[in-house]
């Protein structure tokens, strides 16, 4: 005869052990000593490309985001750095073809021929105007 | 292994996000039981329950990084397996609707049922099938799985003392149930 376990309002009263044993029988291992091996193989399986890409995607924001980064960065730094030292060693080198020259130099320097003789109407002109 | 060297549940969480397979197995291992127990709960089928716990422990791999409180994985990942559940035991009405009814395929003679052990499994599945689901999923927990009121109430998002009436009244109605069949005695020393 099953033992009637009234129910005592204890906090945790224990287990119906006869329950228990019949509900085990709802147990898959009661049928099958490997059932929850296979499950987990089961489940382990289908996991197998959801858990590969999320490893992936921990590697990705490690090393390969870093790297993609300095793909793209690395070639315009050098390019920066070459065009900026090849500007800095022009800047630095000395020019030959430079001459100092002082303003009455630089005026005189592009006219040509001798000088304009000035006559007596010219002057007397400028003074009816002045 | 002693308790407190066994990893949290949050620390299995959080490296199976980083896809550790073996956190990942671990969490399988620790609620594939209580996963199947819940969707028997709600199925009432093996094969169900089956299919619905594996899907779940996918679906929840999937979606672990919804998992906003990694420390109560399991509570979250319960709510995975009566969602599932329930969409299964939708679909299956909807496909099977002139199938029949649990309780008369249950007398159906199977090859299963040639042993009393057999005999037992379909008269329990039979009892729980008369009980509600929250019922069925409590006293599959508490006395199939050895899950304490405490831990059942956190991962069900139901108050302690619900869970207590909910086990009270399965209990009873089950241990009637199964009072109620001729030679039920010699069934349980079967399964004892």
């Amino acid at each position: 005869m099953i033992r009637i376990h009234e129910f005592d309002g204890a906090d945790e009263p224990g287990l119906d052990r006869e329950l228990r044993a019949a509900l085990s029988v709802l147990d898959p291992e009661s049928r099958d000593p490997n059932y929850w091996l296979r499950f987990r193989w089961w489940v382990m399986s289908g996991a197998a490309g959801e858990l590969a890409r999320r490893r992936q995607a921990v590697s990705l924001t490690v090393g390969d985001v870093l790297e993609s980064w300095a793909r793209a960065l690395l070639p315009t730094a050098a390019l920066v750095a070459a065009v900026a030292s090849m500007l800095l060693l022009r800047a630095e080198e000395p020019s030959n073809d430079f001459q100092p020259l002082v303003v009455e130099e630089l005026l005189l320097s592009e006219v040509g021929g001798g000088v304009v003789p000035i006559d007596a109407s010219a002057l007397t002109f400028a003074a009816e105007i002045f | 292994m002693n308790t407190s060297e066994m990893p949290s549940d949050g620390e299995l969480v959080r490296r199976a996000r980083k896809g550790e397979e073996l956190a990942f197995g671990m969490l399988v291992r620790r609620y594939q039981r209580p996963a199947y127990a819940v969707a028997l709960g709600v199925t009432g089928r093996h094969e169900d329950a089956e299919d619905a716990a594996q899907e779940s422990f996918l679906v929840a791999l999937d979606r672990l990084d919804e998992c906003r409180s990694p420390e109560r994985f399991g509570g979250w990942l319960m709510t995975i397996v009566r969602n599932r559940s329930k969409n299964l035991v939708r679909r299956e009405s909807l496909r099977e609707t002139d199938e029949l009814p649990l309780g008369a395929r249950s007398r159906v003679p199977t090859p299963d049922r040639v042993t009393e052990a057999a005999e037992l499994r379909g008269l329990l599945r039979e009892a729980l099938q008369g009980l509600p689901e929250v019922q069925r999923q409590v006293v599959l927990l508490h006395d199939l799985e050895g899950w304490k009121h405490r831990e059942i109430a956190e991962r069900l998002d139901l108050p302690c003392g619900t869970v207590r009436s909910h086990l009270h009244f399965a209990r009873k109605a089950l241990r009637a149930a199964l009072r109620a069949v001729p030679g039920m005695p010699d069934l349980m020393r079967v399964a004892q």
